[in-house]
């Protein structure tokens, strides 16, 4: 059996008095496509910003390849950092360069790669997300599908092993999601292992292989997408579900 | 003539006494070396305001500016017969006695009188001088007046600090005393009737009115003590040997009364050439030396107000460890402590009271000064640069690997500096302007410059609408200057 990409064991995380994450425990395998959804407040964002230790969890572990991330230094954990792409709600394209040089600044300054290499990485990222043309604006001019995909190909230029995505389409216009999605359905497809927390039941269902519900700080359920959206097993599933239009 | 301390001095000694308690103290009870000291050093430093005709002032000797006057010469006689060079510092006289205890100047010859209350903190010589007051008043009014007692419910001016400054405030009966830093000054004040008489010394008087028409000078009848209208030169508290030796020239002088058959009439020269060509035009050399001074400490200050800005914003916002914790409370400290207090006073302490333990020149004491102020302002801006930057790109940042370090580098700061840019260019023009403090510890910028050419040229208003358009050229064409580059950086 092949090791698991991320293990999580009994994961807490409490801002002051609010604890937001009770106990998790959960395994992704590689090339697996885990959709994690769940109403909001629930704790998805915090659980996967915990992944790659943008917070730090008050207790419990996080391994990347076998290796917990908790009990390394600062530096390891950057090492680490750069082989989970993570893709944001805002974008957060860095406002002060052009696109080019959003996705070529940290294979630069971190992986210390050529210009030359990183330009041409870069180009070719771009191609991949529909963007090339674009590859001398400023994000302030693209619109958000656009900006959202020079961040997927930002996060694409460190060659990540996995891609963690917090709500990547919920700041966008109706009309742009369905660009991105299919960028990251492309991705799926190449086999990248990914996390994504979405509303986007559509996409859960079709690109999913497993779902995570999450809720009141549990996950609740990690279910198939078929069974999860057809016979979900718990009633807090049951619950949100009836709420949601699909 | 010239006084006490100004309270500004009293309250740095204080200051001293409790950064380096007992140390001047234990240098006073070390053996006298003082002569010893002085003539293997070969070289004489005497400190002096020179803003007194005839005592001492600026004048232009084969195009360059000098100080030259009767003090001047006493110094050269010193030196000569102590078998040294005289080397001359300028300084504004309520620093003079400072600069002499913190060791910057060894010996003062300002026109001083030897007051008791002088005596406690240094030594004198014999004087070599006996002088006395007279009022200063425009030739127009010269009918009203006789002596100090006839300006009863009018203003009279004198220096601050002087002594006859204190006799106008204690001998005169319901006359309003205004004291100003500089002669210059209050001669201005009398031709624009903000005064109705100026009290001096009678030489300085006597310089006054026969280099400008319109003035006229009465006897004052001050009463005063005899050690009260002389001068005498001053060296630090303890120096016997010296002081006795230099006192064998004091008496040489008097004697064969030098002051009045060589050196008046010498320094009534300078006067003159003085008074040739008044026009602004020039002294275009002098300005151009302010001109140069303002930017080398405003550029310098820049420089390094910003490094020790980043430095601590940074340490403003460390977070963690008891180490860092501190570091904060100290940043915070310190940017408390500087903006609480006058530029002035750092400006002082750091010439004077670093000079305790190095001996700095007084540019880059200024420079010094002004960039460890400006870096407590500095540092406030880039706190507020970095938190307007929003979290998500440090977690986009770290996201991609980057480590803090590059994170606050390749990303916060540039978009910290876009937003903070028309703070600090507001904080550079400031500098431009508060350059000038400097000028009180004697370096050569526009204030400074202006003050002499004043002196120089008996024009009281040309010099300062000089500096004054000197200025805006530099400040508007620096903030021109900052909005190209305020424009370079706006992408959105």
């Amino acid at each position: 059996m092949t090791k698991p990409v991320i293990e999580v064991e009994a994961l807490a995380k409490s801002f002051g008095d609010n604890e937001v994450l009770k106990d998790i425990t959960e395994k992704v395998e590689p090339g697996q496509v885990i959709v994690v959804i769940g109403p909001s407040g629930g704790g998805k964002s915090t659980f996967l910003r915990c992944l790659n230790l943008l917070e730090t969890p008050t207790s419990g572990k996080v391994a990347f390849e076998g290796q917990d991330l908790t009990t390394l230094d600062t530096k390891s954990v950057n090492a680490l950092r750069e082989k989970m792409g993570m893709v944001f709600q805002g974008f957060n394209l860095f406002p002060n360069m052009t696109v080019l040089e959003n996705i070529k600044l940290a294979p630069m300054k971190v992986k210390k790669t050529d210009d030359a290499a990183a330009t041409k990485r870069a180009h070719e990222l771009l191609t991949r997300v529909g963007l090339d043309d674009h590859a001398d604006a400023f994000p302030t001019s693209l619109s958000g599908g656009q900006a959202q995909r020079v961040a997927i190909a930002r996060a694409l230029a460190m060659d990540p092993k996995v891609m963690l995505f917090d709500e990547p389409t919920s700041a966008l216009d109706p009309e742009m999601v369905g660009e991105v999605l299919n960028v990251m359905q492309e991705l799926a497809k190449e086999g990248m292992t990914m996390v994504v927390v979405t509303h986007e039941m559509g996409f859960a269902k079709s690109v999913g292989d497993r779902i995570w519900f999450m809720a009141d700080g549990y996950i609740q359920e990690n279910n198939t997408p078929d069974n999860f959206f057809a016979h979900p097993e718990t009633d807090r599933a049951k619950d949100f579900l009836s709420k949601i239009l699909m | 003539m010239k006084k006490k301390y100004g309270l500004l001095l009293a309250m740095l000694v204080a200051l001293f006494m409790l950064v380096v308690p007992m140390s001047t103290q234990h240098a006073q009870a070390a053996t006298d070396d003082s002569l010893e000291k002085i003539q293997k050093k070969g070289v004489l430093v005497m400190g002096t305001s020179p803003d007194y005709p005839p005592y001492e002032f600026q004048a232009t000797v084969n195009g360059k500016s000098t100080v030259v006057g009767m003090d001047v010469e006493i110094g050269k006689k010193v030196a000569k017969d102590l078998g040294v060079k005289l080397k001359i510092k300028s300084m504004s006289f309520d620093s003079l006695l400072v600069a002499l205890q913190t060791g910057k100047v060894d010996m003062v010859i300002s026109g001083m009188n030897p007051t008791p209350a002088r005596r406690k903190n240094v030594d004198f010589t014999h004087t070599y001088y006996q002088g006395g007051y007279e009022i200063v008043v425009n030739k127009a009014d010269k009918g009203k007046y006789k002596d100090k007692d006839s300006f009863s419910g009018g203003t009279l001016g004198a220096q601050t600090g002087t002594t006859q400054y204190n006799a106008a405030k204690k001998q005169t009966k319901n006359t309003t005393v205004k004291g100003m830093t500089s002669n210059s000054d209050l001669i201005l004040a009398l031709q624009s009737h903000k005064v109705q008489g100026v009290a001096m010394e009678k030489p300085t008087a006597q310089a006054y009115v026969s280099n400008n028409k319109q003035l006229a000078a009465l006897p004052s009848h001050f009463d005063m003590s005899s050690s009260a209208t002389s001068s005498a030169i001053a060296f630090r508290k303890g120096s016997t040997s010296l002081v006795n030796k230099v006192n064998k020239t004091v008496d040489q002088v008097k004697k064969q009364d030098l002051v009045k058959k060589s050196y008046l009439p010498t320094a009534g020269k300078y006067l003159k050439t003085n008074t040739v060509n008044t026009s602004m035009g020039h002294y275009w050399k002098a300005f151009l030396t302010g001109i140069e001074y303002t930017l080398i400490i405003t550029v310098c200050s820049v420089f390094f107000g910003f490094i020790i800005g980043i430095i601590l914003a940074l340490a403003r916002m460390a977070k963690g460890g008891v180490l860092k914790t501190a570091l904060r409370w100290l940043a915070t400290a310190y940017v408390e402590f500087i903006r609480g207090t006058p530029m002035m006073v750092q400006v002082m302490f750091v010439y004077f009271g670093l000079g305790l333990f190095v001996n700095l020149p007084a540019l880059t004491s200024g420079i010094i000064a002004i960039s460890l102020n400006s870096g407590a302002y500095v540092a406030e801006y880039i706190r507020g640069g970095i938190n307007s930057v929003d979290d998500g790109q440090t977690e986009a940042a770290r996201s991609l690997g980057m480590s803090n370090g590059e994170t606050m580098r390749y990303v916060v700061l540039p978009q910290a500096l876009k937003n903070i840019w028309p703070s600090l260019g507001n904080e550079f023009i400031t500098l431009i302007k508060d350059s000038s403090i400097v000028s009180i510890i004697g370096v050569t910028e526009l204030i400074y410059q202006s003050n002499i050419v004043r002196s120089d040229t008996y024009r009281g208003v040309a010099p300062i609408v000089v500096i004054m358009v000197l200025y805006f050229i530099l400040t508007f064409t620096a903030s021109r200057i900052l909005n190209y580059f305020e424009r370079k950086m706006q992408h959105d």
